[in-house]
């Protein structure tokens, strides 16, 4: 004969009355451990999206300056640079300048001798090459009135490079080696003093020599 | 519907989404209110330099738990401003241990030897000698698979006697596309200008056809950034009764993307 609890177990609407209560307190225990904050807050944190990150290693800028033609006077040369930072020391540049160049002490002191065309005197360069920032530092300028000092980001670098000169009704291919200083405004605008010498082979003066052009320039860049 | 009709609306809806996708990039880009980038500093301190290069000075530290905003990037630097606003130029290399909103280390991605195998644009400059004479080259390539590029390439050839400029378009074969020195070969054709130089007689400017044949090799360097050297051999289609060869080799420096 079974025993009294036992009768009552095996009644099974007393077993699903059991069984459903155990699990609603389950239920209710599970959800009073999820305590909410008091202030729900808007933002949900964030991951760094790189692709919303300004990158600034173009910089693109004129330069306009002096270079000496060799037997041909200085000219007055105007120009575009274009440069892409590598690393924080090494740049890829490139260069395209025009000219024009002036006359031979020959030209001037025989009087009605003309050496080249008008049009053969248009001095035109372009040169690609790398740069390599050697010195950076900052500069220390004091205001005119304040009195305060502002500090500015310097480079001190070096450039070579080859290229092509176009001069004298020819195209010659043209080696390029220099120095150069940038002097940063701000992120994003630089003032450069350059000093780069051209050396390319000639021969309209007769024999073939080696000719050095020395440009000197002053140029303004922006970097995006 | 054909089914070419069905691939062109297609393609225009995705089109349209992805230009959609990057005007939307752009806005959030300009625009003032955009996200502000935040990290924390994990490491016991991060050094702010005053320029985006080690020869700077140091003016500034962050310790553990500061919070940076990141403003721009220039080569493997990031500007940054702290919570007092003071701003400082960060290495790529200590960023990456600081930690984004979400308690992750910062995903910054920085260009690595597996860009390289997966890159699909390159594009470089070269310099080197056409048969003893100096050349200036450019190029752009397309991957169309792991093994296959599509290249345009010109080049300008100063010799003493003339200029020569060189249009040619080729085809790239690598052999290992997973190696770091990765050999290739390259065949194709283009067009070749003869100018000869003004002091000589006046010719007239010469154009022939050109197939050229080499083999190189691309040594990943660093970044973005392998060395890529090549030797190739060309066949100038002339009118004469034979046609003239040249060999050229260049060395140069590529970017990829």
């Amino acid at each position: 004969m079974e025993t009294w609890t036992k009768r009552i177990f095996l009644r099974p609407w007393l077993c699903r009355a059991v069984l459903t209560s155990t699990l609603a307190m389950g239920a209710m225990l599970a959800s009073a451990e999820e305590v909410k904050p008091l202030i729900e807050p808007d933002v949900r944190p964030q991951k760094v999206d790189e692709s919303l990150i300004d990158t600034e290693n173009f910089e693109l800028g004129t330069f306009i300056g002096v270079i000496n033609i060799e037997d041909f006077e200085s000219s007055v040369l105007y120009g575009a640079r274009i440069a892409f930072h590598l690393t924080e020391s090494f740049f890829i540049e490139g260069n395209y300048g025009v000219a024009e160049a002036g006359k031979t002490s020959f030209e001037k002191l025989a009087g009605n001798v003309e050496l080249l065309s008008d049009e053969d005197r248009d001095y035109t360069f372009y040169n690609v090459g790398f740069g390599y920032n050697i010195l950076p530092g900052e500069a220390f300028l004091k205001g005119p009135f304040s009195g305060d000092t502002y500090a500015f980001n310097t480079n001190f670098y070096l450039v070579g490079g080859a290229g092509a000169t176009e001069f004298a009704g020819d195209n010659r291919f043209t080696a390029t080696v220099g120095a150069g200083y940038q002097v940063l405004v701000n992120d994003w605008i630089a003032l450069h003093v350059m000093f780069r010498e051209h050396f390319y082979d000639i021969d309209v003066l007769g024999e073939t020599k080696t000719s050095m052009n020395t440009e000197l320039s002053t140029g303004l860049s922006l970097f995006f | 519907m054909t089914n070419s009709f069905k691939r062109i609306v297609c393609f225009l809806l995705l089109s349209s989404m992805a230009f959609a996708a990057t005007a939307d990039e752009w806005w959030r880009f300009w625009s003032e209110d955009s996200v502000t980038q935040q990290v924390k500093v994990a490491q016991p301190y991060i050094d702010l330099r005053s320029g985006p290069a080690q020869g700077f000075p140091v003016i500034l530290s962050s310790e553990k738990g500061e919070w940076l905003t990141l403003l721009k990037r220039k080569t493997d630097w990031m500007k940054v401003a702290d919570h007092k606003g003071r701003e400082g130029w960060v290495a790529i290399e200590d960023l990456l241990l600081t930690e984004d909103a979400t308690g992750q280390p910062v995903a910054i991605t920085e260009p690595r030897f597996d860009d390289f195998r997966t890159r699909r644009w390159e594009s470089g400059l070269q310099m080197g000698e056409f048969d003893s004479t100096a050349v200036n080259s450019a190029y752009i390539g397309y991957w169309m698979t792991d093994n296959l590029s599509a290249e345009l390439s010109g080049s300008q050839i100063l010799g003493n006697s003339s200029e020569i400029q060189m249009f040619s378009a080729s085809l790239v074969h690598q052999l290992f596309p997973r190696w770091r020195y990765s050999p290739f070969f390259r065949i194709g054709g283009g067009q070749i200008k003869i100018k000869p130089k003004a002091t000589l007689l006046s010719v007239d400017n010469s154009k022939n056809s050109i197939a050229h044949a080499g083999i190189g090799m691309r040594c990943y360097v660093s970044d973005r950034f392998f060395v890529r050297l090549e030797v190739n051999d060309y066949k100038v289609f002339t009118n004469e009764d034979s046609n003239e060869e040249a060999t050229e080799w260049k060395l140069g420096l590529s970017v990829f993307f």
